[in-house]
């Protein structure tokens, strides 16, 4: 049964009161290790919340056209990251094209976005919650701007920490952990703030 | 064959693919029949307790569903009807947005919508640890025997919540859970409709 | 101590390279269900026997997969086996299944499994390949399972589900919700490096990972 939430709402939520970072966890392994350089936080946000809206869309049209009338939900996972796989193939064509800049400075972490949890997370939300199309489109894009935006705030705050005495143990992962703890809880005070949550 | 060439590379991922998605495939037959079993006895145990009828494993819940529950609709939205102590209850399953997905429940009712028997949730998608809490044993048993002012129940929920169980079965309100607002107050929704449809007779 | 190949990488991913605190990989996915022990342990334990396995199969297949599609196998592999774990826990255990949700699908993307297949299995041997994946599941394990006590202790007034903490006690609402796991594993950090950092200069580290 498709939950009737409204696809801009689900946009919004999907950014600000249940970041898929900030609240779920997901994709912080590559979040840790670029945000350091603004620009290519921002770029790396940008590849993201393309992949994620482009994949979250396929893969409601392959689960509901293909997946479900053959019976074949037990496979979905290596679907899905097939289809990750590919897209993400794609963006790293299309970048090379008209942006080699960009492409040098992302280095290892564009094919490494294939293997980003919040990809493949979004579409398994996707799935579980049962979105129609355009709720997936909405929830697919709300998610990756989500991401995009804790990225970007995320390293604004790291240019600061990073001049300023931390103690030894925790300099590097450690304060930017604790950052973006405080981070999901600033956002969790957005929790009234929209209709859904 | 060179190891880099295009019929190695296309050859390679195929028979690997293949291969996994074989013994993926067997695996899934092999334990189809376990899993449509489990889902059986989900749903077995879903009514039972909502009825109010305990039972003590599988086989046991398939005896007492055989023989003291009766399905009314075998469509869904589905229901159920049973006596128990030579009361009459019909039991709904019903459904509707949660905070985050649908939630399905399993409610149990007098005909007349005046005492609710019992209800189990069926499946939820709502936060792990809040609005997932709904499945707790405290949570549910709230409503367990509550009588309903003229069928409604009226949740406490947001800064009323006090973040424990409300005991009293005779007045008709039942305590939300303190931090997940917006899924206790769905959850509230979703019982006043399922008192609804067995007032009105329980099948549609 | 041992000097064999097998005890230097079970310590090095005990302690001194763990997946956690060290390598800083894994955290996405399982920090979510870290607010209650009985998730904890058996979503630590699928992923356990998930890079163990794939870390093996891997190792296996090393010499014959084509340069190109090298990530794709690797992401092909570890489907597989998470998928078998998600049959398994669906027939087996379906209440479990029910409550870890899309979480279990998630440990495809963990980032230990791909971390591994890169750093250990490319250059060495099927068995050494999945000793190296189980002692990086269980270093893994260690640091995810303190968090949860803390965290389910606290949040919850229980462990493992049965109560402990006394009927008074006003649980912590925040160790129930996101931050609490960062801030826990950036604890976690603080006191290995620093630990860490006062046994450098040749001695052998502390091996015993002493958690809670």
């Amino acid at each position: 049964m498709i939950p009737l939430i409204n696809p801009i709402t689900l946009f919004f939520a999907s950014i600000f009161t249940s970041n898929i970072l900030l609240s779920n966890f997901l994709g912080t392994c590559s979040f840790i290790s670029i945000s350091k350089d603004w620009k290519s936080a921002f770029g790396l946000g940008m590849a993201v919340m393309v992949v994620m809206t482009i994949t979250t869309a396929i893969s409601w049209l392959v689960l509901t056209y293909v997946i479900t009338p053959l019976g074949l939900e037990y496979l979905s996972f290596i679907v899905f990251i097939v289809v990750i796989a590919a897209v993400v193939q794609i963006l790293e064509m299309v970048i090379d094209r008209t942006s080699p800049a960009l492409y040098l400075s992302l280095g290892i972490f564009l094919p490494l976005i294939t293997v980003n949890c919040a990809i493949l997370g979004a579409i398994l939300f996707m799935q579980i919650r049962s979105y129609g199309f355009v709720q997936s489109v909405a929830f697919g894009a709300g998610s990756g701007a989500g991401w995009w935006l804790a990225m970007m705030l995320l390293s604004a705050i790291r240019e600061r920490t990073d001049k300023s005495p931390v103690p030894a143990g925790l300099k590097g992962a450690g304060i930017t952990i604790i950052t973006i703890g405080f981070m999901a809880m600033a956002f969790i005070g957005f929790s009234g703030m929209i209709a859904v949550q | 064959m060179k190891k880099d060439s295009m019929l190695y590379v296309v050859v390679f991922t195929f028979i690997v693919c293949a291969v996994f998605v074989f013994v993926l495939a067997l695996a899934n037959q092999g334990t189809k029949d376990l899993v449509s079993a489990n889902k059986e006895f989900a749903t077995q145990s879903a009514v039972l307790g909502a009825f109010g009828i305990p039972f003590t494993d599988k086989a046991d819940a398939a005896a007492k569903y055989q023989s003291m529950v009766q399905k009314v609709s075998t469509t869904p939205p589905q229901s159920w009807k049973a006596t128990i102590d030579g009361q009459n209850y019909i039991a709904v399953e019903q459904a509707g947005p949660g905070l985050w997905g649908t939630i399905s429940v399993i409610l149990a009712a007098q005909p007349d919508g005046g005492r609710i028997r019992g209800i189990r949730v069926v499946s939820q998608n709502e936060t792990p640890g809040l609005g997932g809490r709904i499945e707790e044993a405290w949570f549910i048993g709230q409503f367990d025997g509550e009588r309903t002012n003229s069928g409604k129940l009226v949740m406490k929920s947001g800064a009323e919540a006090t973040g424990g169980a409300d005991m009293d079965k005779e007045n008709g309100i039942v305590d939300g859970i303190s931090g997940a607002t917006r899924t206790s107050q769905s959850f509230g929704i979703i019982v006043n409709a399922g008192l609804a449809r067995i007032m009105a007779g329980g099948t549609q | 101590m041992s000097d064999s190949k097998a005890m230097t990488v079970l310590r090095a991913n005990l302690w001194t390279n763990n997946p956690i605190f060290i390598q800083i990989l894994g955290i996405c996915s399982t920090l979510a269900v870290t607010n209650n022990l009985r998730n904890t342990l058996i979503m630590t334990v699928g992923v356990t026997l998930a890079t163990g396995l794939s870390s093996m199969t891997l190792s296996a297949l090393k010499d014959l997969i084509p340069r190109k599609v090298r990530m794709i196998i690797q992401v092909v592999v570890m489907s597989f086996y998470v998928i078998l774990i998600d049959i398994l826990l669906r027939a087996y255990m379906p209440d479990v299944s029910k409550q870890l949700g899309p979480y279990v699908g998630l440990i495809i993307t963990n980032c230990i499994l791909m971390g591994r297949a890169e750093a250990f299995a490319q250059a060495n041997r099927p068995l050494l390949s999945l000793w190296d994946g189980l002692t990086s599941g269980l270093g893994y394990m260690a640091v995810l399972m303190a968090i949860a006590v803390v965290r389910e202790l606290l949040g919850f007034g229980s462990l493992f589900g049965i109560q402990v903490m006394p009927q008074g006690f006003v649980t912590w609402t925040i160790m129930i919700m996101a931050p609490s796991a960062f801030f826990l594993v950036a604890m976690v950090m603080w006191w290995a490096k620093s630990v860490q950092a006062k046994n450098t200069a040749g001695d052998k580290p502390v091996a015993k990972e002493a958690g809670k």
